[in-house]
């Protein structure tokens, strides 16, 4: 039996890139969507581009998410959080604050310096994430799991809720302005066509390091650790250390992607953080398929694609994306990435079928194959 | 002062009797098949909608049970076609689908009865307060919402500790594979179990729809809640949803009284207890370490 193909990384990558390129013009209302009656229904009136830069800034979410879900098997209903802390201490940083604890006031002036803004961003994502998984890996596994990180993503809810001083509370932080970029003119930024190049090259980056990690031995170990954890221990592998450093991990891209979405729309509030956002890149990650590398991207696309195209119908949009989501669960729980892989083996078997007849039988007398 | 904190108090204690209703159920559900129901917040909800619709035409008490009933029936449809067909899955999955089935409740919700919140009006005999040791005590809320929670509390222990349905469901819990190969018909158990779930949740929300506003975000704001106090009382423990949703309810509503940071934590004192619950009791309270792991 031969070894499966050792993945090609420029290929995987290059492809993304290539499809980063051709995102905005398929999008619903892209230039090369045929519809008209898209177009003249877009939610973002500024065009397309912007329902683009949404996707990049939530596969970078679904990606962190499916790091722990797909990868180490482990499901998170809470990582809006890690979104909700990238996204707040950008804002923050930005915006400057003044809170007063006790009567004493802290004060912090704006500062437009995107690279601060992303150490803090990621630093502070790392630190909540480092702590609960401190307290959450060694006491819990499973569905407690799932339960528990829920609860603790309304923890950060609430504080963006209630400490209206910091957060602004209910309404949030608006007016946020976007970073310049060293060597362009102060405005690029303001250009959504610009906005997207840099999110697209961001999220590039991001997610060529989660490919790393996902393809080196630390990944290895944690694809382990999914399938068998007893198994993992015995060969000596510290399981919970292993664990923890995939949930801090899969808190940094979250947190990168909640750094885009700020500087994005500019706008920020306490529902980033909400059981609704946790439950979207889950669906996302589903959707799209958690076993494949391009799955949770693939999710974030169709799952914004959705969206935007049942909103427009109905206002009742979240059911029909519930219902598909139930579908998919029932149906396809692999996701569309899944079903492509089906259809792939089936055209591949059948191939086999009409060219090398000998050799797909002795795969049936050995058992060995699929 | 002494006054304002047994009023809360009061007002704490009717509070965690509906979190008790509502949690005993999902805690029976997840420590006998393992799932973690996050539709039974929409249960709570359909409950409270139901009966508001039904009370006007079959008057108040039918109306709460009716709606218990019809929503229990629900329960069992629901997890005879749709959640059935996961349990060959890990349970994560089970989660997932009714993560999507809330969804498309809370949608159902908003387009029967609008985004405006109801409220179902109690009989004359019920309205007004007595006076009980210098308290003027609300007839409805603190004095028969409480006396019924702990008569249908009562029920359920006899029926989980004294009956062979009982012995099952305990037995389950520990290991549903054993009890199946025992010969008895787990499935049909299971969909019984949860029928007896979603009985509870809309019975609580039919009877919390006189006091608390009812609107459709009432699902998934109640299923966090009731995830803590699982979390917090130990899974697939009677007791422990009964002293976690009395411990979540009190403190909770006391936590209004406490100067400063009290009125901005409402909400997180529920998780603050959590997370103490989990450094010292990794398991809750009355949890059985190994369930589930």
């Amino acid at each position: 039996m031969k070894p499966p193909p050792a993945p090609k990384w420029w290929l995987d990558l290059g492809l993304m890139a290539a499809a980063f390129v051709v995102l905005p013009f398929v999008m619903p209302g892209g230039s090369l969507d045929l519809n008209p009656l898209y177009f003249q229904r877009l939610p973002f009136h500024a065009g397309f581009i912007d329902l683009g830069t949404t996707v990049l800034a939530f596969s970078l979410f679904a990606v962190g998410f499916n790091l722990l879900f797909g990868h180490s098997g482990e499901l998170s209903f809470g990582h809006a959080m890690f979104f909700a802390i990238g996204s707040y201490a950008t804002a923050l940083y930005t915006k400057g604050f003044t809170v007063y604890i006790g009567t004493s006031p802290l004060h912090h002036d704006p500062v437009s310096n995107l690279w601060i803004a992303l150490i803090l961003s990621l630093g502070l994502a790392a630190l909540w994430a480092w702590i609960l998984a401190r307290l959450i890996v060694p006491r819990s596994s499973g569905i407690y799991y799932a339960m528990i990180t829920l609860a603790f993503a309304q923890v950060i809810f609430f504080v963006a809720f209630r400490w209206s001083d910091l957060t602004g509370g209910e309404d949030g932080i608006q007016a946020i302005s976007r970073p310049q970029l060293p060597g362009l003119p102060p405005d690029w930024m303001q250009s959504g066509t610009n906005m997207y190049v840099f999110a697209a090259v961001a999220a590039l980056i991001a997610i060529a390091v989660n490919y790393w990690i996902v393809h080196s031995p630390f990944g290895s170990v944690l694809h382990a650790i999914r399938e068998n954890k007893q198994r993992a221990r015995f060969l000596g592998y510290d399981v919970n250390r292993y664990r923890v450093n995939a949930f801090v991990l899969s808190a940094l891209f979250p947190a990168v992607g909640g750094w885009l979405w700020v500087y994005f729309i500019q706008a920020i509030n306490p529902d980033a953080a909400s059981v609704d956002y946790s439950g979207r890149v889950v669906m996302m990650s589903l959707l799209g398929g958690i076993h494949a590398f391009i799955g949770p991207l693939l999710g974030a696309f169709v799952y914004w694609d959705l969206q935007n195209s049942v909103s427009q119908v109905t206002q009742y949009w979240p059911a029909a994306i519930g219902l598909v989501f139930v579908v998919f669960v029932l149906a396809a729980p692999d996701g569309i990435a899944g079903v492509f892989e089906v259809l792939r083996r089936y055209g591949i078997k059948m191939t086999m079928r009409r060219t090398v007849e000998p050799a797909d039988e002795t795969d049936a007398t050995t058992g060995v194959g699929s | 002062m002494l006054h304002q904190i047994g009023d809360q108090f009061i007002n704490g204690l009717t509070l965690g009797m509906l979190y008790i209703l509502v949690a005993l159920g999902l805690n029976i559900i997840l420590g006998l098949m393992g799932v973690i129901n996050f539709s039974h917040g929409s249960f709570f909800m359909l409950g409270a909608y139901v009966a508001y619709t039904l009370q006007s035409h079959i008057g108040f008490w039918p109306g709460i049970f009716c709606a218990a009933l019809i929503i229990g029936a629900f329960g069992m449809l629901f997890e005879s076609s749709l959640i059935r067909p996961l349990y060959k899955r890990i349970p994560e999955y089970t989660l997932l689908l009714t993560y999507g089935a809330a969804l498309i409740f809370e949608q159902v919700v908003r387009r029967i009865w609008g985004d405006i919140a109801v409220r179902t009006q109690t009989p004359d005999y019920l309205s007004g307060s007595v006076s009980f040791a210098g308290f003027e005590v609300p007839i409805y809320k603190d004095v028969f919402l409480v006396g019924i929670t702990i008569v249908i509390l009562t029920g359920v222990w006899l029926l989980i500790n004294k009956t062979n349905i009982g012995m099952i469901i305990r037995a389950g819990t520990r290991d549903a594979e054993m009890v199946r190969v025992l010969g008895i018909n787990m499935p049909l158990v299971f969909t019984f179990v949860f029928g007896i779930g979603s009985f509870m949740a809309a019975l609580a929300g039919a009877l919390a729809a006189p006091v608390y506003a009812i609107i459709p975000t009432l699902g998934s704001q109640w299923i966090v809640l009731t995830f803590v106090i699982v979390i917090v009382g130990g899974i697939g423990s009677f007791w422990g949803a009964v002293v976690g949703g009395l411990i979540i309810g009190v403190v909770s509503s006391l936590m209004e009284l406490v100067p400063v940071i009290g009125p901005l934590s409402i909400e997180l004192s529920g998780f603050v207890i959590m997370a103490i619950i989990l450094l010292i009791r990794p398991r809750g309270i009355f949890g059985v370490e190994g369930l589930f792991e």
